[in-house]
Order: structure tokens, then C-alpha cells, then sequence
């Protein structure tokens, strides 16, 4: 057993295919980006190694550079703020919700199934000025005047963005607090039940406390998740107008393959990797002290 | 009277629910109907109409000029063969991760797990830096080999998970009668994780399936793109064609809710899997 088991050439053949992949597509192109971070690269023609000078850049006077973080941060507040808390009361909801649960469950969900290119073209028509459904229904209930450009104005696009992006990640939040739900033991309700707590008492003192780890498990998938958005920043706005809508993911494309910085826009895709693992590094901590046992 | 009260709440209940679920839909409803209009009757005053003609040509006009059926193919070719080979690959390491004893098990199974947390937009540059120089852009395999490489560590999580809670009884009896590590692997193991591979291909087939911007970077010429890139082709010459967008759009939507639709439980596992051991 032993033997076979820990076979050199046996282990050699399961793990290298995947791990080459791994390593060609994922560990590769990061240290190529650190690499070329280092240059003045325009992407054609000879370049020069400038040391950290790009990095410094970025980080000491590159405003678009903050601006997309600062984007994702008010992302994030969005998210965790509204998001998570209606998606907690919905996944309660839904668990009194008997034969129709799997209905609404599944209606629910479905935005989040779709491809990003749909559902960014589809908002980008919900809210041209136009046609768009958004103003068609303001107009209707007699709120004319709050009939806007949605994505052309610089101060309101970014939030319409904040909309469209939670309204297609709703249905993933939803789905992993019903999952927490479906983990807390049906005798809790009973004893509850038993002592005389009541419906509001029951969740706020006894269920909502033991989501706690979902609570930290979803609030770090959406951290990284609206640190990463970008191809709804593409497809809706490219990070206009004038960058106020920016965010990483789509400010690396652009610096590229719009603005020909091959070494600048590396020095960023190097800064967006360690941004996300010392990011989750924190969050795992900081959210671990507060997680009950049951 | 505590029954009326229960049916009462029982109520509210479903139309608070159905006023959600309405939010969330009707975005949709409104594409497909839109979909069936003149671009002329875009510009009505009511956000629904029933149209007095329903508009095939649209349709008709989704699959000439935004060639839904080949990048359909593409799509299908791409992400298949991604599922397929990640699936193989995901279940080999995860059994030399679980089951075989080896010294740097934990240290390369924490390495690939990192890779979660690494956003594929840092890799999309670095990879067509590569991808040029190598003169691979223009190849479905070109988009095929990242697919794979970023499915590997959420598949392993997930694959690993499901491997440690079967019990090795079977597979050391069948070492004490003389079988070798792939013969266990492909006759024992691949019939006892199945539920986990589907997870896993569907899990990943949805990913991909609807991957967008690795495919408009990595793929230039017209005849290798992937089903989302449909709407793409209307942004220059026919961008005032919005009933043939909307018909693009819903040509995209159906095969993914469909294909939600048909495995709704498989992903939901596959999408609550990693979170709830996280």
C-alpha cells in the first residue's frame, strides 16, 4: 500500500500536466508583468529597464490609478451595505417559501447565469437616454425629471454601473446564504420555538449570529470579486466619461492596448495581484475573530 | 383566526417575493420582447409592447451578420474541450493530493490555490505578450489553454473536498490485489466521484461558456470568435439596428439559461461548494 502509493513517477504523471498549465498561464505571465513592469516598453521596438520607476509612479501621482481603486472600494460599500443584507432577508424568506422555493430560487439566480456581455449591452439599453426602459418607467409614474443620461453623466454613471453590477451578482449572494440556512440544524428553530422566541427574535438572536462564517466567506468572495470587475466597466463605459468609472481590470487593458504602455499597464497588473492577496490576507484575519461555533 | 393570519402572511409573503423576482426578471422580458420590434418602435413611450408584427427578421439578421451559429460552434468546441480536460486533469491531482504521500503535497496544493485569488485580468497582457511572440494569437487553443489553467484550482477544491469524505477501503484492497495507482484512479475512483465531476463540468462549463474578454483579446480574426462576441458585430455598420441586438442578445442568454435550467443543482452545489469549506 505504502509503496504504490507513495510511487515517485506515479505522483510525477498525476500532478505535472495540470500544475504545467498552472504554471504556464497563471505564474508565468505575472512574473513576465514584473518584468516588463520594469521597462519603458510601447509595445513595438527596443526599451529600457527603469528599475521600479513605474511603480512608484503609479502609486505616488497616478490619479486614474486611485481612482479605480476608490471605484471598487465604493463597490464594495455598495455591495456590503445593500446587497448582502437584502440577500440575507430574501434567503430567509425563502426558506418559508414551501413548494414555490425552487421557483423563486431559480428566478432569482438567473441573472447571474447569463453572460456579462448581455446583461452589460442590456443595462447600457436600460439606460440610453433614448429608449431606455429606466426612463420610459420614470416618465410613467410621473418622474420625468429625474430622467437622466445615465452612463454619460460623470457624477451618476458610476452608480448605475454599482446597480447593474449588484443586480447580476444579487442572485450569487442570495444563493450562498440560503446555503448557510439550509447548514443550521432544524432543532435550533424547534428550541427556539420551544422557549417562546418569536419570529424576529429567532433570526436576529439565534440564526443571524450562526450565518456569521457565510458572512465572512461572502463578504470576502465580494471583496475580491469587485476588485476584479472589469468587463462590465468594458462593455458599459471602457472607464468613462473622463475615468470616473475606471477600475483596474479595464484601466491595465486600456493603459496597453490603447495607450501603448506595455510597461505601465505590467506595473499595474503586478500592483492588481498583490492588491488582491494581501486583500484577502487581511480579510481572512480580520473576519475570522467573529465566527461562532454551534 | 390564527390560520387566516398564517394565509394572510403566507401572502404578503408571495407578492414581496414575486415583486423581487420581478425586479430581476424583467430586464429580460424586456429584451425578448424588444427583440421581436422595429428598431423604430424602440423609441415608444411604453416599456412593454406587444408588437403588431412579430419581427423574425431580427432574427434572421442575428444569425447573418452576427454569425450566431458558427461562433455557437466555436463556443461549444472551446468550452467542451476546456471541461473535458480540466475535469481529467483535476481528478489526477486531487487524487495525488488526497490519497498519495509525497513531501511537498501541502505547500504545491496551497500554491495552486492562490490561484483563486489571482484576477485574470493581471494574466490578460503578460498572456498576449506571450501568445504574440509565440505566434499563437488566432488559435481556439489559444484561448483553450488559460481556460483550462484557471479552472484547475477551483476544480481541485472542489474535487479534493468530495475525495476526502469517501472512505479508501475499496482502493486498498484493490492495491492488495496487485492494481496500479491509474487503474484505481480511472476504474474505481472515476465511477465514485461522479457526482463531484458533474459539479465541476458544469461548474466550469457556465464559466467559460460565457468568458468574454479573454476571447476578445486573445482572438483576432473573425471566424474563431465565441458566441458572445455576437454583439460585437453590431457596434459599427449595424449599431442602429437595435431589434437584431436585442435578437443577438437573447441568442446568447437562452443557451446559458437553458443549460441553468437543466442542471440547476449541480451548479448551485458547485458554486456553494467552495464557499461553504472556505
Amino acid at each position: 500500500m505504502h509503496q504504490v502509493l507513495s510511487n515517485k513517477r506515479t505522483i510525477f504523471l498525476l500532478v505535472v500536466p495540470g500544475f504545467l498549465f498552472f504554471l504556464v498561464m497563471v505564474c508565468v505571465p505575472i512574473a513576465m508583468s514584473v518584468y516588463y513592469g520594469m521597462t519603458d516598453w510601447r509595445g513595438i521596438g527596443d526599451y529600457q529597464m527603469v528599475g521600479f520607476d513605474n511603480f512608484v509612479n503609479i502609486l505616488t501621482q497616478d490619479k486614474v490609478f486611485w481612482r479605480s481603486l476608490w471605484n471598487a472600494v465604493l463597490l464594495v460599500i455598495a455591495t456590503v451595505v445593500l446587497q448582502h443584507p437584502i440577500a440575507i432577508l430574501f434567503a430567509i424568506l425563502l426558506t418559508h417559501m414551501g413548494k414555490w422555493e425552487k421557483l423563486f430560487r431559480v428566478l432569482f439566480f438567473i441573472p447571474a447565469v447569463i453572460s456579462i456581455v448581455v446583461t452589460s449591452k442590456l443595462w447600457s439599453a436600460i439606460y440610453h437616454p433614448n429608449f431606455g426602459l429606466l426612463n420610459k418607467v420614470l416618465e410613467s409614474i410621473g418622474l420625468a425629471t429625474w430622467k437622466q443620461e445615465w452612463l454619460g453623466n460623470p457624477d451618476i454613471a458610476i452608480w448605475s454601473l454599482i446597480l447593474t453590477i449588484m443586480w447580476q451578482g444579487f442572485g450569487y449572494a442570495l444563493l450562498l446564504y440560503y446555503a448557510g440556512l439550509q447548514g443550521i440544524p432544524e432543532d435550533l428553530y424547534e428550541a427556539a420555538k420551544l422557549d417562546g422566541a418569536n419570529h424576529v427574535q429567532l433570526y436576529m438572536k439565534i440564526i443571524i449570529p450562526l450565518l456569521a462564517p457565510m458572512m465572512r466567506v461572502a463578504i470576502i468572495l465580494a471583496v475580491i470579486t469587485c476588485l476584479k470587475q472589469m468587463e462590465t466597466v468594458f462593455l458599459m463605459t471602457n472607464g468613462g466619461p473622463g475615468e470616473s468609472t475606471q477600475f483596474l481590470g479595464n484601466y491595465v487593458y486600456k493603459a496597453a492596448f490603447s495607450s501603448s504602455l506595455y510597461g505601465y499597464g505590467n506595473a499595474i497588473s503586478v500592483l492588481f495581484v498583490i492588491f488582491c492577496l494581501i486583500l484577502t490576507v487581511i480579510l481572512n484575519k480580520f473576519l475570522k475573530k467573529d465566527v461562532g461555533e454551534f | 383566526m390564527d390560520t387566516t393570519m398564517q394565509r394572510g402572511s403566507k401572502i404578503i409573503l408571495f407578492v414581496v417575493m414575486s415583486a423581487i423576482a420581478l425586479v430581476q426578471i424583467f430586464p429580460l422580458i424586456w429584451l425578448v420582447n424588444f427583440s421581436f420590434l422595429k428598431s423604430g418602435d424602440f423609441f415608444g413611450s411604453s416599456f412593454l409592447k406587444w408588437p403588431e408584427a412579430f419581427q423574425w427578421k431580427n432574427y434572421a439578421d442575428a444569425f447573418q451578420y452576427g454569425r450566431v451559429p458558427t461562433y455557437f460552434m466555436n463556443s461549444l468546441f472551446v468550452t467542451l474541450t476546456t471541461v473535458i480536460i480540466s475535469a481529467v486533469l483535476a481528478l489526477m491531482m486531487s487524487y495525488a493530493f488526497t490519497r498519495m504521500n509525497w513531501k511537498l503535497k501541502l505547500p504545491t496544493m496551497n500554491f495552486i490555490m492562490l490561484g483563486m485569488i489571482i484576477p485574470i485580468h493581471a494574466t490578460l497582457l503578460p498572456n498576449f505578450i506571450m501568445f504574440n511572440k509565440l505566434n499563437m494569437l488566432d488559435h481556439l487553443f489559444t484561448l483553450i489553454i488559460p481556460y483550462i489553467a484557471f479552472s484547475i484550482p477551483i476544480s481541485m477544491f472542489i474535487m479534493t473536498g468530495f475525495l476526502e469524505t469517501i472512505p479508501k477501503v475499496i482502493e486498498e484492497s484493490a492495491v492488495i490485489d496487485g492494481a496500479g495507482v491509474f487503474t484505481i484512479l480511472f476504474r474505481i475512483i472515476l465511477p465514485m466521484t461522479k457526482p463531484a465531476i458533474a459539479t465541476i463540468c458544469v461548474l466550469n462549463f457556465i464559466t467559460w461558456w460565457n468568458e468574454f474578454i479573454m476571447a476578445n483579446t486573445f482572438l483576432v480574426s473573425e471566424n474563431l470568435k465565441t458566441l458572445p462576441f455576437s454583439i460585437m458585430k453590431f457596434t459599427g455598420q449595424y449599431s442602429s439596428n437595435y431589434g437584431a441586438q436585442f435578437a443577438v442578445m437573447t441568442c446568447i442568454a437562452i443557451p446559458s439559461i437553458l443549460f441553468y435550467l437543466m442542471f440547476t443543482e449541480q451548479l448551485t452545489k458547485g458554486i456553494t461548494a467552495g464557499a461553504v469549506k472556505g
